[in-house]
């Protein structure tokens, strides 16, 4: 802009000078022309007054001539005649010189006294006829005659005065004539050295200035490549925007790497981040750009509520698929004599110092884990936690074989979701169960994963990578917790061995011992292990209830697994739906503290486990409605289900009345594993309930696979 | 207004909208500017409004979660009733897109909380500047 705009200039003042020059040029040759002209008129002037200084002599000789003739009566008709045509030619010559008009006062002076002269001419020249008589005897002159020669005679004597005073007068005319012409002259050559001093000096003017507007093109344009190479290499991509929000006609090539498009001259700010952003996002950033143009937006202010300083877009990655990538925008405003011109945008790539930085928290929140591992098998029963991890290995076992089985439709695929999230959902509660928050958080996070890939539309064997990927980590985080729990049953039985003997060996990563060989060992760590879950899932959700445990002895080994499983659920069902907050029993006049009892026994034929806890109960309508909200059924399905029907809603899979996800409750997988696995040793289970006052699971167990469902 | 521009030099009358008590006081104490005058206090968006309308501040610190009416609607409101009021939004709330609204709907300054006494008077001085 600045640039052009001094380029302008020096091309105007290089017009001027070349106009100068023609109107000094033209100046010139008019006023030479005037000089000339005035110079020729004074030469022609002067050649004329040259001629008519002669003309006093002649006339003087032609009336001497014409005496002498009259004298000697000679014939004087020719001399009469050549006398009167000098004068004529004298008068003509005399007002040609006269008109002019050039030395005025000279000629006046030879007029006045040729005015003088004239009179005394003019008898001379009025005479005609024949000045003589002739007779026998002879010729004389008449009486005109006489008279005739007297007037030449008086006019030769006035001549011979007059004729030097008038030549002298004519001179004096002639040397003006000659002092103006010469005068004119100078000037002529004054003027035309000033002329072409005047067209040389100009032209020297528009020469500097060619020369200066040439250096300055130069200096421009090579201000210019640098801009372009600054532009060029920049990783930065750098835009200006315009008050309409829309990028100038420059920007670095960055922009295009970023953006993966080169179509930015004109594009609104908008239409950039279209797509690449979530709506909100999107919409936020267009109000701040709005906001960058006004009055109050001091640049501190702005920087400290950009939203777009760590932006997460999706673009192409060249290879037909989408990355993500996070982007900084920095934004300063351009300010010009009206207010902010531009705003200078400046995009930065900063995913590796983002992932870094996540990878940072990712390692703190493992040392965390780690630590809270620790603790939690501190806490924990090394035998427990020796269960858990054979178990969770078994689950995953589990996931191993559901993920490698063949599938290639959409159906196949949610098959295995289903499966996968069942089993996840085990090992997760038996985590938190024992404290094993790192373990339990990252089934967590690996349920989000599938419960990601359930909400998609369409799932392709792709899709399962990044799952499988996060098993593999959370494998590798069981087998640390298996060696810590190694290194702690080491630590607690000392390296003396002192008072040990009445601790169980225990050996780590190999398989389990069987549990019949100590049934009454194995239902011992159930007990503790569900009342450690109670109490910390108590703790968790401020609720306060007892927990009554009967029977547990009893509970074959085979089935040692599916009890642990099924109490688990629904001890945590219990705590998250069951058992109001205190201050909800208080108002309904129950007692403060609730009571969940946990029932086995042995029938004749099978097992029975009775759970109940004196909660709220489950209400059919609020199953119904909450079926209707999660499409497990239409509305008119939900009305046509009696009480019965409505509370088997619950072992459907993917329902849940809770609408957040937690750790504890939520997912909507809970109750339908409860029926899977009951269902799968070919038992039974029911619920009763009474609203505000106690629910009810009723499973029962065949005897016959007591003893084959642990091999 | 009279007695605010008693003495030559301009002085501001200050409104502090917050819901919490401690808030309220510890903005009150901490401001360090003699030309700068406490007109009220006001726990939610409605008692500011009301204060606003009897004490007519120059510069109103707002809160933005607030029980009746929240800060965002409160700023809208205070800005229609007296263009050139000045607000320094003092919140809790850190995602930009609120701090963007409030900005939108009339807000002069932000400060997050929690702020030092430094802080403060940092975000008062340019917004009395």
């Amino acid at each position: 802009m600045q640039f052009s705009r001094s380029d302008r200039n020096g091309r105007l003042l290089i017009a001027g000078a070349a106009a100068a020059i023609a109107a000094v040029m033209v100046l010139v040759l008019i006023a030479g022309f005037r000089l000339a002209t005035e110079i020729r008129a004074s030469v022609a002037a002067l050649q004329g007054t040259s001629v008519l200084q002669t003309y006093p002599a002649v006339i003087s000789q032609q009336l001497t001539a014409l005496r002498q003739r009259l004298q000697t009566l000679e014939y004087t008709g020719h001399v009469h005649r050549e006398l009167t045509r000098t004068v004529r030619n004298f008068n003509l010559r005399l007002a040609a010189v006269e008109r002019r008009n050039l030395d005025p006062a000279a000629i006046r002076h030879a007029e006045s006294l040729w005015r003088h002269y004239a009179p005394q001419l003019a008898p001379v020249l009025a005479f005609s006829g024949e000045p003589y008589d002739d007779t026998d005897t002879g010729s004389s002159l008449s009486a005109r005659g006489r008279k005739y020669y007297d007037q030449v005679r008086q006019a030769g004597i006035f001549a011979q005065t007059s004729a030097p005073v008038l030549h002298g007068a004519l001179a004096a005319v002639s040397a003006a004539l000659q002092a103006r012409t010469s005068a004119a002259a100078a000037r002529l050559r004054t003027l035309l050295l000033a002329g072409v001093l005047a067209v040389v000096l100009l032209a020297l003017a528009a020469a500097y200035l060619q020369l200066s507007r040439a250096r300055q093109q130069r200096a421009a344009r090579e201000a210019q490549d640098q801009t372009r190479d600054i532009l060029k290499t920049v990783r930065e991509g750098f835009f200006l925007l315009d008050a309409d929000y829309r990028i100038g006609a420059v920007w670095s090539q960055a922009l295009t790497h970023l953006f993966g498009r080169s179509d930015f001259k004109g594009l609104a700010f908008e239409e950039l981040l279209r797509d690449k952003v979530p709506a909100d996002t999107l919409a936020t950033a267009v109000k701040y750009i709005k906001l960058l143009w006004g009055e109050r937006a001091r640049e501190n202010l702005m920087k400290s509520i950009n939203p777009l300083g760590q932006l997460e877009v999706s673009v192409d990655n060249g290879r037909g698929g989408k990355e993500s990538r996070f982007l900084q925008f920095d934004f300063h405003r351009v300010m010009g004599p009206k207010g902010v011109k531009h705003v200078l945008c400046a995009v930065g790539d900063i995913t590796s110092s983002v992932l870094l930085a996540r990878e940072l928290q990712e390692a703190q929140e493992n040392a965390h884990s780690q630590l809270d591992m620790m603790i939690g098998m501190l806490r924990a029963d090394p035998l427990q936690v020796s269960a858990f991890l054979d178990s969770a290995a078994a689950g995953l076992k589990h996931v191993n074989t559901i993920m490698k089985e063949p599938a290639r439709t959409d159906a196949e695929f949610r098959k295995k979701l289903a499966g996968l999230s069942r089993e996840l959902h085990s090992i997760k509660g038996e985590a938190a169960a024992l404290s094993l928050m790192s373990v339990a958080e990252r089934v967590h996070r690996l349920e989000d994963m599938v419960a990601e890939l359930t909400a998609k539309s369409e799932l392709t064997g792709n899709d399962f990578l990044p799952v499988v990927l996060k098993l593999d980590e959370l494998l590798a985080h069981l087998r640390g917790v298996r060696e810590m729990t190694a290194r702690l049953v080491s630590l607690k039985e000392g390296p003396a061995g002192a008072g040990t003997a009445s601790l169980p060996q225990l050996r780590i990563g190999e398989a389990r011992e069987p549990q019949a060989e100590r049934p009454g060992r194995s239902c011992a760590d159930l007990g503790a292990l569900l009342e450690q879950l109670a109490g910390k899932l108590a703790l968790d959700h401020g609720k306060r209830f007892a927990l009554k445990l009967t029977g547990l002895t009893e509970v074959p080994a085979g089935y040692l697994e599916t009890v642990k499983d099924c109490a688990i659920q629904m001890l945590r069902n219990a705590a998250v739906h069951g058992i109001e907050p205190c201050e909800a029993r208080r108002a309904a006049a129950k007692p403060e503290i609730g009571e969940v009892c946990l029932q086995f026994r042995r029938l004749d034929p099978g097992y029975e486990l009775v759970f109940q806890d004196d909660g709220a109960g489950l209400s059919p309508e609020a199953l119904k409605e909450a079926a209707v909200r999660k499409n497990v059924l239409t509305a008119e399905e939900a009305a046509a289900l009696d009480n019965r029907a409505a509370l088997a809603l619950i072992f459907r899979p993917g329902f849940s009345t809770r609408e957040s996800v937690s750790m504890d409750a939520g997912r909507g997988t809970g109750m339908d594993l409860v029926a899977r696995s009951v269902y799968g040793l070919g038992g039974k289970i029911g619920v009763s309930t009474n609203p505000g006052r106690f629910t009810r699971f009723k499973i029962t167990l065949p005897a016959a696979g007591a003893a084959a469902a642990v091999a | 207004m009279s007695a605010a521009e008693s003495i030559g030099r301009r002085q501001f009358r200050l409104l502090i909208v917050d819901d919490s008590n401690i808030m309220r006081r510890r903005i009150e104490r901490s401001q360090r500017f003699e030309e700068l005058a406490v007109v009220g206090t006001a726990g939610d968006g409605l008692e500011a409004l009301e204060l606003a309308r009897r004490t007519d501040p120059d510069l109103v610190t707002m809160d933005l979660t607030m029980p009746q009416m929240d800060g965002i609607e409160c700023i809208s409101r205070l800005i229609a009733m007296k263009p050139s009021l000045r607000i320094l939004v003092i919140s809790a709330l850190s995602d930009k897109a609120t701090a963007v609204q409030a900005m939108e709907q009339g807000a002069n300054g932000f400060l997050h909380k929690p702020f030092t006494d430094r802080q403060l008077n940092d975000a008062i001085a340019e917004l009395i500047s």
